[in-house]
């Protein structure tokens, strides 16, 4: 009897030692593995975030700049992708003051073409101010009769034309999305210089530019040109085109909230983020 | 109108004798400007009729119109005696007003040149505005010219457009003291780099006697500044392009110019985080070393055999990095770099609360063979450091010219820090 079920059993035995045969073996999903702050990929995946948010938000007056990155975790899914928990500091991108700090996760996918975010921020800057800021540039966009250009913003010495400055706001946000679209795990933007802007007088409400933009991108070193049409209304999603030189066709934001993609709203409910 | 008389004849057998003479014209010495006072009609057509031999050289300043205006001839030192004696001869009035046009010029000359260094002066140049190569060049003259023992200036070779490549050599005496390199601009278009240079030389300058540290330094240490890395680049970002990286030289085959001159150092050269394509921004040339400018620094470092540290300058990102960057693994001396790069961001921060994150290449910006400061650091010089100076991305090369001074600032406390250790440890 013993002599059956042992023979039954050596199989068995054979089959749970395996693993220790071989050695190391196929390893199942790796945990969140924490991540420096000063690491430069949680970095780079906070600036995604930021560049969803400020495209999202679709408010010049509200943009944020990276401050500091206070955590970061980094999940890997074998086959699907990599995808980054982040907390961060905030700036404002003009004042450079601390304007609140933000949760977000940059999912990575290896099947979609862009990085899909989540994000959640604080705010401490007085939003009715913001809303006031718009709606000026807004109403002196509307006023012009004669359409605004301009050249080279910041010009080679870093100076903005106070009277371009809002003008130029709006191409980072408009260039936000595009950033957050063409942003790989390894590839990041910057938004260098306005190269050219031309204000199309609409008969509706909104107000709408054409920019020739130049983005910096990080580790290549290559300076993109970009076309971008924007078409903004405040309190409504920013419309952006653009056809960057080194592509072949336009690429369009959606209509929608482009929830599939990420999102801004909503709690933060992820069991695994632990902050 | 010209009459065919005996007296013109003469005229124009005398002149004539001088036509052969050899005239050397680079200079204007001995040359007189004389003031003519025709008196008639008659005198006038004498004056016209000088003005048309062509072999005196003569220059009228004021021509000969009409008896009551003064004529004023400047008349080269050749033909002085023969216009004297012509305008003797015909009784034909005139003064000297002025004796020696060269001594005169020379005068001017040096006025202007003192003038000019007075006006730009190192106390008047603006260190907080963005300069084009010539008034950089300028400037360093301006520092030697006002530091006289302690500041001189040396030309490490010529650029691939065979611009000068100079250098500024802070030095108290001795010879060939262990000392520190320090340079900016390798990039062309991080333009704050060069700027943060010219303003760090004038700190260095003006702080030696007073400032307990820098003097100590500089009593036992040189230090020596490469201000413009790429002159070449950096000429084209003022005419041409002002987000232009590379070198300018010509590449065979390819249409494209330029190599980063910082893919080109024989550290990991061709390895990842540099391009094979002569287009790319990171294209690391053909070879290392292909490019002038860097072999000019690597010929300097070598021979000068005792240098301590190699620090270079780039922006932006507000980074201070060690190596490695041509390869993921950290350097034997990690700790101590680490150490000494967390006290200078420190200290740097101290000022205006600009953070700097403190890492190796490769795992605090990204992987990046054939860089300088990794070369440095396998050549032997430890403490091998490069900055990546403000800002985050707002402006990124574009840095308004009021954060020039501010970054110079803090940068420097940075960077003392480093030089301080190294002083302390050698």
């Amino acid at each position: 009897m013993q002599r059956q079920s042992a023979a039954r059993l050596g199989p068995l035995l054979l089959l749970l030692l395996l693993p220790l045969a071989w050695g190391k073996g196929p390893s199942p999903p790796r945990a969140a593995e924490e991540l420096q702050v000063s690491n430069r990929l949680a970095g780079q995946a906070a600036r995604v975030a930021l560049h969803y948010l400020n495209y999202r938000l679709g408010s010049p007056s509200a943009l944020r700049a990276l401050g500091q990155v206070r955590k970061a975790t980094l999940k890997t899914i074998p086959g699907i992708g990599h995808k980054y928990y982040l907390q961060f500091t905030t700036e404002d991108y003009k004042s450079s003051l601390n304007v609140g700090t933000c949760l977000a996760t940059v999912f990575y996918l290896k099947r979609k073409p862009r990085p899909a975010v989540n994000i959640n921020c604080t705010y401490t800057k007085d939003q009715k101010q913001i809303r006031e800021d718009d709606y000026s540039f807004y109403k002196k966009m509307r006023q012009q009769t004669k359409p605004i250009i301009g050249n080279d913003i910041p010009d080679s010495y870093g100076n903005i034309e106070p009277a371009l400055e809002p003008a130029w706001a709006l191409a980072v946000a408009g260039s936000s999305y595009l950033m957050w679209e063409k942003s790989t795990e390894n590839l990041g933007y910057f938004m260098a210089q306005v190269k050219n802007v031309k204000q199309w007088i609409t008969k509706d409400d909104s107000i709408d530019f054409d920019y020739s933009v130049v983005l910096h991108e990080i580790p290549t070193q290559e300076m993109i040109s970009c076309h971008l049409r924007v078409i903004w209304t405040p309190g409504h999603p920013l419309k952006v085109k653009y056809f960057c030189l080194s592509e072949n066709q336009w690429s369009e934001s959606e209509e929608g909230s482009g929830t599939e993609s990420g999102s801004t709203n909503g709690i933060f409910n992820e069991k695994e983020a632990h902050f | 109108m010209f009459l065919a008389n005996p007296s013109n004849m003469r005229l124009i057998l005398f002149f004539s004798a001088l036509a052969g003479a050899a005239w050397c014209l680079e200079t204007f010495a001995g040359d007189q400007v004389l003031r003519v006072k025709a008196s008639s009609e008659e005198e006038i057509n004498k004056l016209q009729l000088l003005e048309t031999l062509e072999h005196l050289q003569l220059d009228f300043w004021r021509r000969p119109s009409n008896p009551e205006l003064p004529v004023d001839i400047r008349v080269p030192f050749p033909s002085l005696q023969a216009v004297k004696v012509f305008l003797e001869s015909h009784h034909i009035e005139y003064s000297i007003l002025l004796e020696d046009l060269q001594v005169l010029i020379e005068e001017e000359k040096q006025e202007m040149i003192n003038n000019q260094r007075r006006e730009r002066g190192t106390s008047n140049f603006n260190y907080g505005a963005y300069h084009p190569l010539d008034s950089i060049y300028a400037a360093l003259d301006d520092l030697a010219a006002e530091y006289p023992s302690l500041v001189s200036k040396q030309t490490i070779g010529e650029s691939y457009e065979k611009r000068p490549m100079y250098i500024l050599k802070f030095s108290t005496g001795g010879t060939n003291r262990p000392a520190i390199w320090l340079d900016a601009g390798i990039h062309s278009r991080e333009w704050v780099t060069q700027a943060t240079a010219l303003w760090t030389a004038k700190k260095i300058a003006s702080e030696y006697g007073s400032n307990p540290s820098i003097t100590s330094l500089l009593n036992r240490m040189d230090i020596f500044l490469l201000v413009v890395t790429n002159p070449d680049g950096y000429a084209f970002t003022h005419t041409n392009n002002r987000m232009w990286r590379k070198t300018r030289s010509k590449i065979s085959g390819s249409l494209c110019v330029g190599v980063d001159p910082n893919r080109n150092w024989d550290a990991g050269f061709g390895g990842p985080g540099a391009s094979t394509n002569p287009c790319s921004e990171s294209y690391h040339g053909p070879s290392a070393n292909s490019e002038v400018e860097v072999k000019n620094v690597v010929n300097f470092i070598k021979s000068h055999g005792k240098i301590q540290a190699f620090l270079t300058l780039h922006s932006y990102s507000q980074l201070l990095l060690f190596p490695f960057g041509y390869k993921c693994t950290n350097p034997a001396d990690y700790n101590e770099l680490d150490a000494v790069g967390k006290a200078a961001a420190s200290a740097l921060a101290s000022l205006h609360g600009t953070t700097y994150k403190v890492g190796t290449i490769c795992s605090t910006i990204y992987q990046a063979s054939g860089g300088s400061i990794d070369w440095s650091y396998d050549y032997g010089i430890k403490y091998s450091f490069a900055f990546e100076l403000r800002d985050t991305g707002r402006y990124g090369f574009l840095l308004p010219a009021s954060q020039i001074i501010p970054t110079a600032e803090e940068t420097w406390l940075g960077l003392l820090k480093i030089m301080e250790h190294v002083r302390d440890n050698q």
